[in-house]
């Protein structure tokens, strides 16, 4: 009981800072950013990677799989996004061109776990990391760390992007950029670099899910197709339009599919644990039918 | 009966299956420029509708179980290859049995469409196209769980309807042929379609949604009818291929395969434009073929996986024309109402009358 606590928990906290990916990119940029499925997988398959070459437990490369997926989030705007943010395209075409670098991005990510097997011999098809996370004692119970960092981690970076978007300058003209971006421009900041920091931090955010997530789901190539649904409801639970949101839709997300189903099991039946995917997804099509806005119409957001 | 090589056999159903996917996904996006991120939902439903129906009610006319026995896979291997024994000595009766399906299937596929139109007039653009993509994988984890319907993980046999024409490759290329030739009837469907008065409303009503309906267009109609002819086209694609592999998985209808490849069709071959689509979806089958049929010379020249290729292709080949030529290889046309010369005739004659 307290182990699926636990890995409840982790697991929301990784859906919540990775839906706050998919929000940060859309609300700056207007592209529902399909290449998310893919930065996930690729965060899991860097510390997969790194952990085993380089040594050292998996908590030391979280912060080299967010590098690598800002990386990646910042290569998709220079080499794809910017042209066509400049030729003012149409969500529907920016949403396609998203799925294109999805699938070059898939392609190549399944090319590395080959070349991991081939020349390594690492078992890069399929891999579990929970055993591998470290358990930590406190008073009579022993909880696997993961269930601790990532919660903290999910709460620092509410505080950072808080503080990063209302006390830096930066941050000020970012939000600036994200309201009106007519008058941001005539004010004398330049659209583009928010884009960038958008990618950037969007990419990174991506990338750090993923490489959390190693330690609470099997790792496998399509894993982030498989689990990208989630992301997407917990982005739309939280608004769209808001990181917060995002944050606690994900969080919110992620707890119904893993404690929803558990307690939905005692009350009809074992059965019910078959259909734990569909319940981010009927969660998602709720929203979107009854209130599009989300949880973000708690606080006054958009409606 | 003369017997195709399977490589040719391939390509013509490939061709065939992507071109009734893609066509209707063009109707609907091209035409109207809905985000039908969701086309899963209608081939799925078509497929499961096809693997579902006809063999029940075989089954049940001929004292065999139909109940939740018929779709157990201890059984329903057993019980389709009577069906199909039975089939196999009756060609009225396959083809009798095949129509009625192509018939209910393109009926549920279009009571998709008239559902799908709930959200569809109270979304839009990524907020819509989420949703239909969700709708899509649900359908595909109640299939994939609940093994009454389709058998579940097991998957479901599904009654042949081509076997009258002998086992083997006879059977095969009777099938593929008679899908390409539904193929083509819906793409000829699909350009009148395109060019009659409902056609161009759409696209009147896609480059001005305001304008059309000051001039009186019922847009909730409009919506509605297009993902109603949309969704039956889409369902009856799901249901010709299950008939023609023979078997029915949940799982290997995926949103890659249903949705997003015939998207990259669409767009490279040119978005809202039939022949574009066709040459797309040619384009498209032809490589991949060749991909597969040259797998090993490719894998000495590229130290990579041929399937892996294959994604990278068509990643690259989308953001290509998304970057560079966003109308695609044949870009849409203005649909001229008449030929130019009789239009000309036409006013010639007006012309005269007034003098």
């Amino acid at each position: 009981m307290l182990d699926l606590f636990v890995k409840a928990i982790a697991y929301s906290s990784c859906i919540g800072i990775g839906a706050a990916s998919i929000t940060l990119i859309y609300n700056t940029t207007r592209t529902f950013n399909f290449a998310h499925a893919s930065l996930i997988a690729w965060g899991m398959y860097v510390v997969f990677a790194s952990t085993y070459l380089i040594g050292y437990t998996p908590y030391h490369h979280f912060l080299l799989a967010a590098l690598f997926g800002g990386l990646i989030g910042g290569a998709i705007y220079v080499s794809v996004n910017r042209r066509l943010l400049k030729a003012k395209a149409k969500e529907i075409t920016l949403m396609m061109s998203t799925l294109g670098v999805d699938l070059i991005l898939f392609g190549f990510l399944n090319v590395f776990s080959d070349y991991l097997l081939r020349v390594y011999r690492l078992p890069a098809k399929y891999f579990i990391f929970e055993t591998k996370d470290i358990v930590v004692s406190l008073g009579s119970l022993s909880i696997r760390l993961i269930g601790l960092v990532a919660p903290v981690v999910l709460v620092s970076i509410v505080a950072l992007l808080h503080t990063f978007l209302t006390k830096t300058k930066l941050g000020v003209s970012m939000r600036a950029g994200i309201e009106n971006p007519e008058l941001a421009s005539l004010s004398g900041i330049n659209p583009e670099v928010t884009y960038a920091i958008a990618w950037l931090l969007g990419g990174a955010l991506a990338g750090l899910s993923g490489g959390m997530l190693t330690l609470v789901v099997t790792g496998y190539t399509a894993a982030g197709m498989t689990m990208v649904v989630s992301f997407f409801a917990g982005a739309i639970v939280g608004g769209l339009y808001s990181i917060y949101g995002a944050l606690l839709g994900g969080f919110l997300v992620g707890l119904g599919e893993y404690l929803g189903v558990s307690a939905l099991a005692l009350l009809v039946g074992g059965w019910i644990y078959a259909y734990r995917p569909a319940i981010p997804l009927v969660v998602m099509a709720a929203t979107l039918l009854i209130q599009p806005g989300g949880l973000s119409v708690l606080w006054g957001g958009r409606k | 009966m003369i017997e195709l090589p399977p490589t040719i056999l391939q390509i013509i159903l490939n061709f065939s299956i992507g071109l009734i996917v893609t066509v209707s996904l063009n109707i609907e996006v091209g035409f109207l420029n809905l985000p039908q991120f969701g086309r899963l939902l209608a081939v799925l439903s078509g497929a499961i509708v096809a693997a579902a129906v006809p063999g029940r009610i075989l089954a049940a006319s001929m004292g065999l179980p139909w109940d939740a026995n018929y779709a157990y896979h201890l059984y329903n291997f057993g019980i389709v290859a009577k069906i199909n024994n039975m089939l196999s000595e009756n060609p009225g009766l396959s083809i009798g049995i095949l129509v009625f399906t192509l018939v209910i299937v393109a009926l549920i596929g279009g009571l998709i469409g008239y559902l799908s139109a709930y959200p569809a007039l109270r979304l839009k653009e990524a907020y819509l196209g989420i949703t239909l993509l969700a709708f899509g994988e649900l359908l595909m984890n109640v299939a994939w769980n609940y093994d009454p319907l389709v058998g579940g993980t097991m998957g479901v046999w599904v009654v042949d309807p081509f076997r009258f024409v002998g086992a083997g490759g006879a059977r095969f290329t009777f099938a593929a042929l008679f899908i390409f030739f539904i193929a083509i009837a819906i793409y000829i469907y699909a350009e009148l379609l395109a060019r009659s008065p409902f056609g161009r409303t759409l696209k009147a009503v896609r480059d001005a949604e305001v304008a059309a309906s000051v001039y009186g267009k019922d847009i909730v109609k409009i919506r509605t009818q297009t993902l109603i002819v949309g969704g039956s086209i889409a369902a009856i694609a799901g249901a010709l291929w299950a008939f023609f592999t023979g078997s029915m998985k949940a799982a290997t209808y995926t949103r890659l395969t249903w949705t997003f490849w015939p998207w990259a069709f669409m767009m490279l071959g040119g978005i809202g434009n039939n022949l574009g689509v066709l040459f797309g979806v040619f384009l498209y089958t032809v490589s991949r073929t060749a991909i597969i049929l040259y797998k090993g010379t490719l894998s000495a020249v590229i130290p990579i996986d041929p399937e892996w290729l294959e994604y990278i292709m068509i990643g690259l080949v989308l953001v290509a024309v998304v970057l560079f030529r966003p109308q695609g290889i044949i870009p849409e046309r203005p649909t001229l109402t008449l030929p130019e010369h009789k239009i000309e005739m036409i006013s010639k004659k007006f012309n005269r009358e007034e003098k």
